[in-house]
């Protein structure tokens, strides 16, 4: 009996271990933590996610020459979603993936003279040249958006709104999936749309 | 007369790229036919040109992109249909997949025309086409188009400039094809599409790839693994993490590169999602309803104990009920193993519990889906059986018919209940289908009430029978009939290690199966030397040395199970078609490259060289970068073509390697029968 016991013990142990799936704490699930990250802006410094522990937290995937991002760009929805928002502490990250001799990797001071011309009121723009932070979260497409919450839980991530085109006209009437969220979030409601397909560009690793 | 007009005005599209900008894509309006008649359908195409390198995109346009769209302007009564789009092509930019269309597309609609039409006018059809054009960077671009065409009284006859693009373009049209009997099923995290091979179907199923029309519900870059089971063939799609919502419905193309009949490669596919568990057999409880969901885990419990892989181990603790009857300290035992049931039963819905909180999709058996621990309970269930059958003996349990039951002896009725538990993981019996789905979609707490009622359930028999000593008189006296009821037992134990090899050969195939039973007569030599050794009639250096030598070959045997069902994943990455001498002319007559593999199950050396050789990385790199199609000639069964190509170049057996260098005049180069990565790799540098 003695052996029949100390196979069962080993095949409990195996139960447990050969069905654990190995748990990836660095990948983006709507509901956990957000994964870490720590990235350069365009002025130099560095900027580490759990630096904003207590803040709302937007991730907004870039790429200024992409035809997406310029629809939200240059209608100015971006840019008024960014000041609403940062107006009301929360924090606004830009982050562009492109890798160097790709479309959309530029220079720092390129990247600070077209928010300058944009007009665009991001908290800090952040360089991913290496896709790394990208290719954890999960990002495919530029515009490509995330919500943490202030305990540094993803709440939404996906479009920015509910109305894939490149046609400025189509943003009056869309829902805009970044707003609604933030907003139910920051009224203690449950975010209702928590996830949406991601319409852009490729993001380019 | 009855010449096709045909005008085309391309406006250039300012909002992103600069007017001066060419357009990356040449497009018109083309027409299948050259006059239309009243009320008479007829198709028109948008004809897209791309430049080279560059796509535009299928109705999902998967990761990234955005699908061409078409708005129509039609005189009054006309009427058009929306848009057939060909099966698209698969765009990889790791980690990223699109979907759509380089070279030359034709987007058909069919236009309806006015029943009441004048003959012999002209009647232009107006479309605005807007697309997303994309190499690396993308482009939107706009064009107006125009088609006039002139009416006529005669029925239309097909424009010959036309004709074939039209034909051809039909050939990549999703068909409804009810012959495969497509059903979808929701399993987990997966969608899993399940079809059959009609009896006539000759073809190759080894390229299929499924396209989902509508975004967001399938995972593109997971690889859809394909796997043929007792119902047919099952293509598993993983959900993508963006539906949040159960899909109701999959809808979409299946497209076999290689063609499903003689005319189609896309299979058009509309089919609700099913998520009924085929083990369901009863109706599943109302919501809310958790006391029955709790009686029936009770009552699927107590079945549980008839079922074929639960009946062998338990009948042993029945054995030691007989032996124990009349003890005063039995219903002691009869707690233990319901403790041990109780206990592993809540370990496994611990589990299960925790992983689907982490995001997991698994239900029932979720641990059967895992090759390794298959592998490691059928070695158990083997040695089980052999121990039932009497190779071997454990311990003393069975002989000192309970003179001395201390402490170990409760720990031993608590482990067999855990053993109990375990066995019957792989059965699910009647009521327990609909209580565990219940179960799933509750809270934590009660879901482990839930598990709680059905380990109670299958101890239940157990504890009352140990608790009520007036039911022990029912019992049969102990007696020699015991030790034949045992070996009986052991013919069911083994027939449910049938069962789990089989299981595992359909997850990973032969290969994995030939490995498992391999590593069996190994473990079967240690139980035979414990056996023979390691009894209490030798001395105890005997027993001590055979117990590490049985210890020793039980894991070699394991070892060599396990290792087996990791090597048959070791050839994936090389995709082989079937030999056929109609392939490897054609792919001579394009120029490809080829090296044909003449192998047979049964040829250990063409085994051990394909392990060897194709295992390798740097091979498999090689054959991809010289883009040299893979042919296998599989002689494992008698195949006339097979053996008239092998006396062709000399042979009346396998192994036997070639390679076609796919320049025109080159004679095909046979390699020696025993290659290493070495050899090959420098036959494909001579490419």
């Amino acid at each position: 009996m003695r052996k029949t016991i100390l196979l069962t013990v080993m095949l409990l142990i195996a139960v447990v271990s050969a069905c654990y799936p190995t748990v990836d704490a660095s990948s983006a699930v709507l509901g956990k933590p957000a994964p870490a990250f720590s990235l350069k802006d365009s002025n130099g410094k560095v900027h580490n996610l759990a630096d904003f522990k207590g803040k709302y937290v937007v991730l907004e995937w870039v790429n200024y020459d992409c035809p997406f991002v310029k629809k939200h760009y240059d209608s100015g929805n971006m840019q008024k979603l960014q000041k609403e928002f940062t107006a009301k502490g929360v924090v606004w990250l830009s982050i562009n993936s492109s890798a160097p001799g790709k479309q959309g990797n530029f220079p720092a001071d390129k990247v600070n003279a077209l928010i300058k011309e944009k007009n665009a009121a991001p908290t800090a723009y952040l360089f991913d040249t290496d896709g790394t932070v990208g290719k954890t979260y999960g990002a495919k497409t530029t515009p490509h958006m995330y919500i943490i919450n202030p305990k540094g839980e993803l709440i939404y991530m996906g479009g920015i709104d509910d109305k894939p085109s490149t046609d400025k006209a189509d943003i009056a009437g869309a829902r805009n999936h970044v707003r609604a969220a933030l907003e139910e979030a920051m009224a203690g409601k449950a975010v209702s749309v928590s996830a949406s397909q991601p319409y852009g560009c490729s993001v380019k690793y | 007369m009855g010449r096709l007009l045909l005008i085309i005005i391309v406006l250039f599209s300012a909002t992103v790229s600069s007017a001066a900008t060419p357009l990356h894509v040449e497009a018109e309006l083309v027409s299948e036919v050259q006059t239309i008649k009243a009320g008479q359908p007829f198709w028109v195409a948008l004809r897209m040109r791309m430049l080279p390198h560059w796509h535009t995109y299928w109705v999902n346009p998967g990761d990234s992109g955005l699908p061409t769209k078409i708005e129509w302007r039609l005189p009054e009564g006309f009427r058009a249909g929306s848009i057939q789009w060909p099966a698209p092509e698969k765009i990889d930019t790791p980690p990223l997949v699109a979907f759509g269309y380089s070279g030359e597309v034709f987007l058909l609609t069919e236009i309806t025309p006015s029943t009441e039409l004048e003959a012999g006018k002209p009647f232009t059809i107006s479309a605005k086409a807007d697309w997303l054009v994309c190499r690396e960077e993308c482009i939107p671009e706009t064009a107006q188009l125009l088609l006039t065409l002139n009416s006529s009284d005669t029925p239309p006859l097909a424009d010959p400039k036309w004709e074939s693009a039209f034909r051809k373009t039909r050939l990549r049209l999703p068909a409804s094809l009810p012959d495969w009997n497509l059903t979808a099923s929701l399993a987990g995290d997966s969608i899993l599409l399940t079809f059959r091979k009609p009896p006539d179907f000759r073809g190759s199923l080894s390229n299929i790839i499924f396209y989902s029309e509508v975004p967001g519900i399938i995972d593109y870059n997971t690889p859809q693994r394909l796997t043929e089971t007792e119902q047919g063939f099952t293509l598993q799609l993983k959900r993508s993490e963006y539906s949040t919502d159960m899909p109701k419905e999959i809808r979409g193309v299946l497209v076999n590169p290689t063609g499903w009949d003689s005319e189609h490669i896309s299979m058009s596919i509309l089919a609700p999602i099913s998520t009924a568990s085929a083990l369901a057999t009863t109706v599943p409880p109302a919501s809310g309803s958790i006391w029955l969901a709790l009686a029936l885990a009770f009552l699927g419990g107590v079945i549980l104990n008839l079922m074929p892989c639960v009946l062998p181990v338990l009948s042993i603790k029945i054995l030691d009920f007989v032996k124990q009857a009349g003890e005063s300290r039995a219903w002691k035992h009869g707690l233990m193993f319901t403790l041990g049931v109780l206990v592993s039963f809540w370990l496994l819905a611990a589990t299960l519990l925790l992983l689907r909180a982490g995001g997991e999709e698994l239900g029932w058996g979720f641990q059967l889906q895992s090759p390794t621990f298959l592998v490691i309970l059928s070695h158990v269930l083997f040695l089980l059986g052999l121990n039932l059958f009497g190779v071997f003996e454990m311990g003393t349990s069975l002989m000192g018919a309970g003179s001395s039951i201390g402490r170990s002896g409760w720990f031993s009725s608590f482990m067999s209940g855990a053993l109990a538990t375990i066995v019957a993981t792989p059965c699910t019996g009647p009521f327990m289908g609909s209580a565990l789905g219940f179960a799933m979609t509750q809270p934590a707490w009660s879901s482990m009430f839930i598990f709680t009622s059905l380990a109670m359930g299958m101890a239940s028999p157990y504890l009352l029978l140990s608790s009520i000593p007036g039911l022990m008189r029912y019992i049969p006296r102990p007696g020699a009939w015991m030790e034949s009821f045992k070996q009986f037992m052991g013919f069911l134990m083994m027939a449910t290690v049938v069962w789990l090899a089989w299981v595992l050969g359909v997850q990973l195939g032969i290969d994995a199966t030939a490995g498992l039973l391999a590593g069996f007569v190994v473990a079967s030599l240690a139980a035979w030397v414990y056996g023979r050794w390691g009894n209490l009639a030798q001395t105890t250096l005997t027993r001590r040395i055979a117990l590490a030598i049985a210890f020793t070959l039980s894991a070699i045997g394991l070892t060599i199970s396990l290792y087996a069902t990791y090597g048959s994943t070791a050839q994936n990455g090389i995709e082989w078609q079937a030999y056929s001498p109609e392939l490897i002319s054609r792919l001579q007559t394009e120029g490809r490259p080829v090296f044909i593999d003449f192998t047979a199950a049964w040829c250990l050396s063409c085994q051990v060289n394909e392990r060897i050789t194709f295992s390798s990385d740097e091979v498999k790199k090689e054959l991809k970068r010289r883009n040299v199609v893979t042919v296998k000639a599989d002689w494992t069964s008698r195949d006339e073509k097979i053996t008239k190509a092998l006396a062709e170049f000399g042979r009346n057996g396998v192994p036997l390697y070639v390679i076609y260098s796919g320049r025109p005049g080159d004679s095909p180069r046979v390699l020696p029968e025993v290659i290493t990565p070495s050899i090959l790799l420098e036959e494909l540098r001579k490419l």
